[in-house]
This record gives structure tokens, C-alpha cells and sequence, in this order.
């Protein structure tokens, strides 16, 4: 099974191979990867799928629209709202209809919670695997906040099934924009606290700056997106490229680097994370009443059966973890013709093992656990 | 660098293996492209159009039509707009050739929809199944006359 040993090649007289998962608690999920080494050396790696497919794109063959909102949540349960941003933005260019202007606010203001959310258990999970435990138990807890937040509104933690073709299932409670604002304005304190604490930590610093490093035209031909491509400069972020809802409309920069190693890679999530609070910030001020399903239009939250015009679409939100893309085909039908799903985390595994070749074991889990993977999402 | 440019330029360059081109929106245009000439194609997009990054590369199935075809989504780091490509490959023995040698990234999107369509990429580097167990070669689940699901599930349950 092992690509690595071909049936003409031999380990070396002071090679082995090494099992790294798939259930390993340095391992951002579940898939298997062989290291063979050279003593502490990694000479050369591969990555073993499959053992969290789920058959996605299959199934949403076979179900309605409507029930494909909630089966594309568990592409990447801990980022369910952009999944579903994905796969409802696709029906509704095939539709022909635009979600009103509250309800695209709306939409903004949980997906940026969501990566929020996201990139804290992302940074707590990293701190673990180099063995800086602590950072996991800080990040939980304001993680739990944030769920709360996303709670409140969609009535589940992570796979919410919120959104809606043309709007969104429900509109906000009512006081949530005081319950949201004293929980950002903790978050920034937080992130200052973390921040001041990721640069005067020895430790930390020895275990991150100058490993793993990515330069711009490496990262560019791997097809790597997301933190791990702006931590090396490039300033590619769909919200700013290809902007959707009202993403045109809001203030906020897209945070880069120059480094490209593990702790550029946690900056830059720690700075998107200061975006997003004013993202969410402006939506708060800027948000106008008005429905949240467009009027006239047969579609909204209790339409059981909706037929989606034949054609084809290929639409790309940003993730936490880079760019998602779906590419949906619709035959008229209830039902999709097929769903192509383009995962952020799929191209960026696939470049773990150049990445990793020539480091030390330890380093592996710091330049994997940088990446902020979700294996659920690569495997589908 | 706009769609129609693109799309003259690449029209121009190739016009024989390229076909169907249109503009679906200003950063979405779409071609059909023979199956012969899609690695000389992929080549001239990214060396001359700038077209550098990736997204994609997936199959369908129209067994009305007796054929898939593969479906390419090439992008850009630079200017917006989104190159869908797709070549028709008969359904009986569909082969194309592989892109790995322009795309690195395209390694794993090939290996999956081999396994998942049966879309053979000839000369790519490595092509094994990458998410299914190695007995499900050649059962090619994601296309449409497939048994195993939902029906040869649903037979398991009684």
C-alpha cells in the first residue's frame, strides 16, 4: 500500500517508516501519514484518504435541494455556514434570484462568526500539537461564546442548516446586537492577549519562525488558498476578488505576511480575526430592516418542492481555510444533477508532503497543525 | 486581461480544438476543448493567459448523451475570471491526458475522478484511488447507472 516502497525500492540501511495516524493525537484529523526517515530526518512522505468519506457529492444526488442544504453542512462541520453559503449561492445564480439586503447581512455576520469560531479552535489545536496545551483551553472558551453567538441565531452549535435559497431561515432575535457586542469587544482584548503572548514565548518562537516556509511562487503552483497562501504575501481572498452578498459594500483589509513559515501563518489568522470583528461591526451599524426572503418569488423558507432552471454554475466563497468552490449542474429537476465540491483543505494537504520533506519529525506536526486542516472537508 | 480577450485569443490560438466558446459573465467564461489537445490548451493558459491557478478538475455523467466529460475550472491569481473547460470523453473507454505536468495541484483531482468516474488521465504520475478502498476500482460510483447506492442499499436493509 505504501507508494513510497515500490516493488523495486528498499529502505535504506538507516531509513524506517513511520505510521503517523490515522487516529494520532498530533494529527489534525483523520488520514494516515507515511513518513520515512533518515534518523530524525523526514526523507519523503505520503498521504493516505479515506477514512472519514462520506460520499457528499453522491448523495446530494439523490436529495432535494432543500435537504442538500443540510447534507453539505457536514462537508466541514466546523465551518458549516460557508459550505452552505457555497451550495445556496450556486441554486441561486441558477434561480436568477438575489437574497434582499438584510438577509445578505445577516448571512455576513454568521459566516464571520463562523470563522471566527473556526480560527480559534484552529489556533487552539496548533498550540496542542507542539505541545503547548494551555492555548487549546484558552481558545475553547471563547469559542464557546462565539457558538453561543451562532446559537442564538440558527439554533445549533456547528451544522446549523440556516440558510435558505433567496434569504435565510430566520431573522435575528431580538437583542443580539447586545449580546454580539460586549462578546467582540472582549474577543479583541483576547486576540491583543494571545498576540503579545505568541511573541514573547521563547518556546513558541523556536518551534514556528522559520519552519515550514512557503514562498509565494511555491504556494501559488501548489494550489494552496487561504492563510497558508497570504502568510507568504499574496493577497488572494475571494471576499475581495470575486466579492458576493455584501462584501463589496464593507470595510476591511485582507492580512498578509512575508514570511510564509508556522507563525506567519498563525498572524495572519490572528489579524483576519480582527477583520472579521469589524466586518461584523459594520454589519451591526449598517444593517437595514426589511424582509429576509425576496417578495414575489415562489422560493423561500417553506417551499418543499423547487425546481432549479437547467444549467451549470461555478461559484467560490472564502472559507476560513481558503477558497471553496461548487460547481452544480441542474437538469430542471428537484434535485441536483451533480455537485462538484472544491474544498480549501483538499489542495493544501495534497501539499503537506513537499512541504514536510528535509524537516525534523517535530516539526511535522507544527507545519501540519499550521495549516488548520479539516480532513473531513478534504475527503468529502 | 477581460473575458472576450481571453476567449479571442484563445479561440484564435487553437481553433480547431476548441469549441462552444462563451462568455457567461465577466469573470466566467466557458469552452469545450478536444480531449486531444487539453494538456497543449492548459499549457497555453497558463503560460500566455495567466491563467496559474488550478481549481478544479472533476467529471460528469450524461449516460443520455453515452458520454462524460471532464470538467476543468482554471483561475487566476491575478485578474478575476474563471475559465470552465470541459472535454467529451466516450463513456465506453474515456481517457484524457493528464495535466500534472502543467497543474502540480491536479495529481489528487485526477486520481479522484478516476476513481469516482473512471476517467483514465494517461501519464499522470501516480493514479490509484484516493479517498475509496482499492476493490471499489472499477465500480465507478459516481456515475449514474451505479447500484450500490441508494440501491443495492436499500436492498441490504430487508
Amino acid at each position: 500500500m505504501d507508494e513510497m516502497l515500490g516493488p523495486k525500492e528498499i529502505i535504506g540501511p538507516n531509513e524506517m517508516i513511520v505510521h503517523l495516524g490515522p487516529q494520532h493525537p498530533m494529527q489534525p484529523g483523520p488520514f494516515r501519514l507515511n513518513l520515512r526517515l533518515k534518523g530524525e530526518t523526514v526523507m519523503d512522505a505520503e498521504v493516505e484518504l479515506g477514512y472519514i468519506h462520506k460520499g457528499i457529492e453522491k448523495i446530494l444526488e439523490s436529495k432535494t435541494y432543500l435537504q442538500g442544504i443540510t447534507i453539505v453542512d457536514r462537508i466541514c462541520y466546523l465551518v458549516a455556514l460557508t459550505n452552505e453559503e457555497c451550495f445556496v449561492g450556486c441554486a441561486e445564480k441558477l434561480l436568477g434570484i438575489e437574497p434582499p439586503e438584510r438577509a445578505q447581512y445577516i448571512r455576513v455576520i454568521l459566516e464571520e462568526l463562523s470563522r471566527l469560531q473556526s480560527h480559534l479552535l484552529g489556533m487552539g489545536e496548533f498550540g496542542e500539537f507542539i505541545g503547548f496545551v494551555s492555548m487549546f483551553m484558552y481558545t475553547i472558551k471563547e469559542r464557546e461564546d462565539i457558538l453561543t453567538l451562532i446559537d442564538m441565531v440558527t439554533g445549533a452549535r456547528i451544522t446549523h442548516s440556516y440558510l435558505r435559497f433567496g434569504g435565510v431561515r430566520d431573522d435575528l432575535p431580538a437583542g443580539f446586537k447586545e449580546k454580539a457586542l460586549p462578546v467582540l469587544n472582549n474577543l479583541k482584548k483576547v486576540i491583543s492577549d494571545y498576540e503579545e503572548m505568541f511573541n514573547s514565548d521563547r518556546i513558541y518562537r523556536e518551534r514556528t519562525v522559520g519552519v515550514g516556509i512557503l514562498t509565494a511562487d511555491v504556494a501559488k503552483s501548489l494550489g494552496v488558498s487561504g492563510p497558508a497562501l497570504r502568510a507568504t504575501g499574496v493577497p488572494f481572498d475571494i471576499r475581495k476578488n470575486e466579492p458576493y452578498l455584501v462584501y463589496e459594500d464593507l470595510d476591511f483589509k485582507v492580512c498578509t505576511e512575508t514570511a510564509g513559515d508556522c507563525f506567519a501563518r498563525v498572524q495572519v489568522r490572528l489579524n483576519e480575526m480582527r477583520e472579521s470583528i469589524y466586518i461584523i461591526e459594520q454589519c451591526l451599524d449598517r444593517i437595514p430592516g426589511g424582509p429576509i426572503f425576496p417578495e414575489g418569488t415562489p422560493y423561500g423558507r417553506r417551499t418543499p418542492v423547487m425546481r432549479v432552471p437547467a444549467g451549470e454554475v461555478f461559484h467560490r466563497v472564502e472559507d476560513p481555510r481558503g477558497e471553496m468552490g461548487m460547481y452544480m449542474v441542474s437538469d430542471g429537476s428537484d434535485k441536483p444533477y451533480r455537485v462538484k465540491v472544491r474544498g480549501p483543505y483538499f489542495p493544501t494537504l495534497q501539499a503537506l508532503p513537499p512541504l514536510i520533506k528535509g524537516t525534523t519529525v517535530a516539526d511535522v506536526a507544527a507545519i501540519s497543525g499550521s495549516m488548520d486542516g479539516c480532513t473531513s472537508e478534504a475527503d468529502r | 486581461m477581460d473575458a472576450r480577450t481571453i476567449i479571442e485569443s484563445l479561440t484564435g490560438k487553437f481553433p480547431e480544438a476548441i469549441s462552444e466558446a462563451g462568455i457567461e459573465s465577466p469573470i466566467r467564461i466557458r469552452a469545450y476543448v478536444d480531449s486531444e489537445k487539453a494538456k497543449e490548451v492548459c499549457q497555453y493558459l497558463k503560460d500566455s493567459l495567466q491563467f496559474d491557478h488550478l481549481c478544479s478538475v472533476c467529471g460528469v455523467d450524461y449516460p443520455q448523451r453515452n458520454e462524460l466529460e471532464a470538467v476543468y475550472h482554471i483561475a487566476s491569481y491575478d485578474h478575476p475570471v474563471v475559465l470552465m473547460l470541459k472535454a467529451r470523453l466516450p463513456r465506453d473507454s474515456p481517457e484524457i491526458e493528464s495535466i500534472v505536468p502543467v497543474y502540480w495541484n491536479a495529481n489528487w483531482y485526477e486520481r479522484e475522478t478516476y476513481e469516482l468516474f473512471g476517467i483514465f488521465f494517461k501519464d499522470h504520475p501516480n493514479l490509484k484511488p484516493l479517498v475509496l478502498p482499492e476493490d471499489m476500482l472499477g465500480e465507478w460510483p459516481l456515475r449514474k447507472d451505479y447500484e450500490g447506492f441508494p440501491n443495492k442499499t436499500a436492498r441490504n436493509l430487508v
